[in-house]
């Protein structure tokens, strides 16, 4: 409502100019100072109603939300375990940067300390609005370290990103959860003394599986493992919605399709090419420091809301 | 020192002398048990309990004083735990624990045997939590040699059917407890369990209400609670 008075306001403003300009009594001085005024009063407006336009469109509510982030080296061998470990620290210094953050979950080390999979919780406001669009599959072309030909490999990295969803949203209720954790059989409690604090939850309706073995005490494996059952959960309904609320949508950007190949490393040319809207960015280093992601997630916030008001025009 | 670990069975919490239970870093040694992750359930049980946050509650037995230290991290300005043991270990070991934890104006530690050194807060009490020694003395030879060679014997054993300090748990608890307030103890499994929930809504159903056995993550009934009429 404030930018609809904002807006009435700018229009009377230009009401205002439009004569100035075009009463011949006034001075010319005056009236060339009016017109460059109304040419930036008309500027202003048009931002307004952009901006009222923008507020008019259903928002995703789930943007504000903190995130949690699953890196998964895929098809590439040891290569991708430590493109998976380039891509994870990526996102921890893309986080520090916008000041959100970072926790380590779990990372499953491969033979090479690469990744075989790792994953974290990003904390701080809109941090899944901005991530939201890395989830798919991100491709790299360059020559391992573990190469000795030389020879050039391309490897792939998937990358999930979920809201995070609290008790509210998500109710697990007990007799769902099945829980699973070292026994050594027999009677538990004084009787058996272990070291292993692994923890497994199966969510049974759906058969989502969280195992984290991170943590040192069973206590803080399980409350992980529910956490990030929780936001796979919500996901899965979120996802649901999406798909119901137009089929349309559900093909457009941000959707977290993960099998989709949006993003490619190319290290001997020292591009990043995000294919969804065909941007290259010509320094991979900076990008890899967690740098000017923002060039491909502003472009992909501005094609989301594009294809928004085109499906709110439809 | 590796070498005794390994050949005498001697458990790795002895060895770095911290056992991880829940969120907190608790420190063992010979002579105290090793606090078990079955146990951590218990203070999620106690947190659900209305008000819980401003009563006085004991833990009795309570070893490395996990139990009581966990607990009071999450009480309010009002709320006290009394942490009762009769080893001297114990209690040197939870006062050690107390302090690692700066919980020293929430945890009072008191020495004797179980009811014994609560004469004070005799009706006072919100809550009663044990983890009371509850295994079969004829159980005892074949427990997994981490345990049964290492472990203190006064923490483990518990008499002829593993109940002789559980049922003296029940029958001291109506004089301490005040009205309305909630028991958890640990016990050996589905045996002891049953036995005691059937025990106590019988012969002291006037006493108590709500009285039920609540399984661990294995699917064992490993724990008795209920409240006070
Ligand atoms: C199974 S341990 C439990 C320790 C700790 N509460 C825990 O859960 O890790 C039982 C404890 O009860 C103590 N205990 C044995 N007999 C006792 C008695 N008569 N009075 C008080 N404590 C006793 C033992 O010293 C031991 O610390």
């Amino acid at each position: 409502m404030e930018l609809i008075k904002e807006l009435r306001s700018k229009q009377e403003e230009i009401e205002g100019l439009k004569s100035l300009v075009t009463n011949a009594c006034e001075e010319k001085d005056m009236r060339e100072m009016a017109a460059e005024e109304l040419l930036e009063t008309v500027e202003e407006e048009k931002r307004l109603q952009h901006e009222l336009f923008r507020s008019l469109l259903p928002k995703d509510e789930a943007d504000e939300r903190d995130c949690i982030l699953e890196v998964r080296a895929g098809t590439g061998g040891e290569e991708a375990s430590l493109f998976a470990m380039d891509i994870f620290r990526m996102y921890e210094k893309y986080a520090q940067k916008n000041g959100w953050k970072f926790d380590v979950i779990g990372i499953m080390e491969s033979a090479v300390k690469g990744y075989k999979e790792a994953s974290g919780t990003i904390s701080g406001p809109g941090a899944f609005g901005k991530l939201k669009f890395e989830s798919g599959i991100h491709r790299v072309q360059r020559v391992p370290v573990t190469e000795k030909s030389g020879r050039l490999h391309t490897s792939a990295v998937s990358v999930a990103v979920l809201p995070q969803a609290d008790e509210v949203d998500v109710q697990l209720r007990n007799e769902d959860l099945r829980i699973d954790t070292y026994r050594s059989g027999g009677s538990g409690g004084q009787s058996v003394n272990t070291t292993d604090s692994a923890v497994r939850v199966t969510h049974i309706p759906t058969g989502t599986v969280v195992a984290i073995q991170d943590e040192r005490s069973q206590h803080m494996n399980k409350a992980k493992a529910l956490k990030i059952l929780r936001a796979r959960l919500y996901e899965i309904e979120r996802q649901r919605l999406h798909m119901n609320r137009s089929k349309l949508r559900s093909e457009q950007i941000g959707s977290g399709d993960r099998s989709e190949r949006i993003r490619t490393y190319n290290f001997p040319q020292g591009r990043v090419t995000d294919h969804r809207v065909g941007i290259t960015h010509h320094s991979i280093a900076d990008v890899m420091e967690g740098e000017n992601l923002d060039v491909f997630i502003d472009a992909l916030l501005l094609q989301e809301e594009m294809d928004a008001i085109a499906s709110f025009a439809a | 020192m590796w070498a005794r670990h390994v050949r005498d069975r001697r458990p790795f919490q002895y060895v770095v002398g911290n056992e991880h239970w829940r969120d907190l870093v608790v420190a063992v040694r010979d002579g105290v048990l090793i606090p078990r992750p079955e146990t951590e359930a218990v203070v999620d049980m106690v947190r659900n309990v209305e008000g819980f946050a401003d009563g006085w509650w004991a833990d009795l037995g309570t070893g490395s004083g996990a139990i009581a230290v966990a607990v009071a991290r999450e009480l309010g300005p009002e709320g006290k735990v009394f942490a009762v043991d009769v080893s001297e270990v114990a209690i040197e070991v939870a006062r050690l624990n107390v302090q690692r934890y700066g919980m020293q104006d929430k945890v009072e530690i008191r020495h004797g045997s179980w009811f014994e050194p609560l004469e004070d807060v005799k009706g006072k009490l919100m809550g009663v939590i044990s983890n009371p020694p509850y295994i079969p003395t004829d159980d005892l030879p074949r427990l997994q040699p981490e345990v049964g060679w290492h472990e203190p014997k006064l923490a483990l054993d518990g008499g002829k059917d593993g109940l002789e300090h559980l049922l003296h748990l029940c029958e001291g608890l109506s004089s301490v407890l005040k009205p309305g307030g909630f028991f958890v103890f640990e016990t050996n499994g589905n045996k002891q369990s049953e036995f005691l929930v059937d025990l106590i809504s019988t012969k002291w159903s006037s006493s108590f209400h709500n009285v039920e056995a609540v399984l661990d993550f294995a699917e064992i009934k490993r724990f008795v609670t209920g409240y006070r009429r």
